[in-house]
């Protein structure tokens, strides 16, 4: 299929690995899904050390069946990826440990406190699944499919995680007042997960153009803000003052204030080197490497017991 | 020789266990498994298979788990928190609450059979 024909007739769920697809377009939803399935990972890998840290049983089951989810997420998007045909899982798998995959800004950071937990559990989970949903209508029919799933159980992640705001902010005035400095903390990274402000260009990006994105990132953050401010102020949270954010009642539209955030480490985390860039991507690298004897095992196992190697996530 | 039955009543669903025929061979065991099995009930598809090619484990053998209660896993579970402001997530929760009631269906299903 030649591109002016994957143009003409991109749409939902239209072009499948059966389909005869031009390298421009298996590269660039290779590129989108492999980021989008490392910040599975790496936002997994953020939240595991805190597993240990929830203050009650029932947060800790809920949690760990969170983390546990983030990780199968993360196996779907690399079988969707993988469909593509220009990488294997492995080699994915090994970017990213040798710090040459992308993924979400923030799971760049490093946490320290389990009041940051809502802050990804909420937040960043919540601008997440806004962009996840409008996703089910990609272009690329194996990547939507896995939208489905992922969807299926993202209500879960993100009510959870209201209710772990919820708790905090009804508690002692302490953690209210330290859920209200780990919100400040992370309230400038949440907005910049949607990208640079004003970039009227990437809505008509070849992504968008080949149907492999459905909504520009200035709508998913409109729409995000629409929900989610009322969301912190519901619970007590004051929105920071930088970066300022105008609204426009007349429009109904949210206007983000660019110069007020911090784009210089935006661009740096974009090239993972940034410090907390090194942390999270050697921390994970670290674990990868320590459980390769079990790959190894399971290989030398599927050689010996049968002809045909089972795929990933089989 | 035994063989084990299995049926299916729609494309797309499971085949459920439902009985065993005596056959020498495949063929004949395949068709006395659709006169026997398939004959009366909605049938898409029909698998044998010898009854000595059948593994068991059961809970004497191993303890499975299965038992804990896994309502922290569903969105339905967190209702002091209102999420009916974000379209995305009460969607999923309904996707979720009508899995759920399909899996109550198919509990029921087989309790009846």
């Amino acid at each position: 299929m030649d591109l002016d024909t994957v143009k003409e007739r991109a749409g939902p769920r239209q072009f499948s690995p059966k389909d005869d697809m031009p390298q421009e377009y298996r590269e660039a939803a290779t590129r989108m899904i492999q980021f989008h399935a490392n910040s599975e990972v790496m936002g997994g890998y953020l939240e595991k050390p805190f597993i240990r840290q929830a203050p009650s049983l029932d947060r800790k089951l809920a949690f760990s069946a969170k983390v546990q989810d983030e990780i199968g997420h993360a196996q779907l998007l690399y079988r969707a990826a993988e469909s593509l045909g220009v990488k294997t899982r492995d080699e994915m798998l090994d970017e990213l440990a040798e710090g040459k995959g992308k993924f979400l800004n923030c799971f760049h950071y490093p946490m320290k406190t389990w009041y940051e937990v809502p802050m990804i559990g909420f937040f960043v989970d919540g601008a997440a699944m806004r962009r996840q949903a409008t996703l089910k209508s990609t272009s690329w029919e194996p990547y939507a499919h896995a939208m489905d799933k992922v969807c299926f159980e993202e209500g879960f992640h993100v009510k959870h995680g209201e209710d772990m705001l919820r708790e905090l902010m009804t508690s002692s005035k302490a953690n209210q007042e330290r859920t209200q400095e780990a919100f400040e903390e992370w309230w400038p990274r949440v907005i910049q997960f949607f990208g640079p402000v004003n970039s009227q260009s990437t809505h008509h990006g070849f992504a968008a153009e080949v149907g492999l994105k459905t909504k520009s990132n200035d709508e998913l953050r409109q729409a995000f803000l629409n929900t989610y401010i009322p969301k912190a102020e519901r619970y007590g949270l004051e929105i920071p003052d930088t970066p300022e954010i105008i609204y426009h009642e007349d429009e109904g539209r949210y206007e983000v204030v660019e110069e007020d955030l911090d784009w210089d480490q935006f661009w740096t985390i974009a090239k993972n080197d940034y410090d907390g860039s090194y942390e999270q991507i050697g921390s994970r690298a670290d674990r990868q490497e320590a459980v390769e004897w079990v790959r190894e095992q399971m290989d030398s196992y599927e050689t010996a017991h049968s002809g045909t190697a089972p795929q990933a996530a089989d | 020789m035994i063989w084990e039955v299995f049926r299916q009543e729609k494309p797309g669903g499971y085949h459920r266990h439902v009985g065993n025929v005596h056959a020498p061979d495949r063929e004949m065991a395949k068709l006395f498994a659709q006169i026997q099995h398939g004959r009366r009930m909605q049938t898409h598809s029909i698998w044998v298979a010898p009854q000595d090619e059948i593994s068991e484990v059961d809970d004497e053998d191993t303890s499975f788990g299965g038992t804990t209660d896994k309502a922290y896993r569903w969105a339905m579970t967190y209702n002091r928190v209102d999420a009916s402001g974000i379209q995305e997530v009460v969607e999923s929760e309904a996707e979720q609450r009508a899995a759920a009631k399909k899996r109550e269906a198919a509990k029921k299903e087989e309790a009846d059979s």
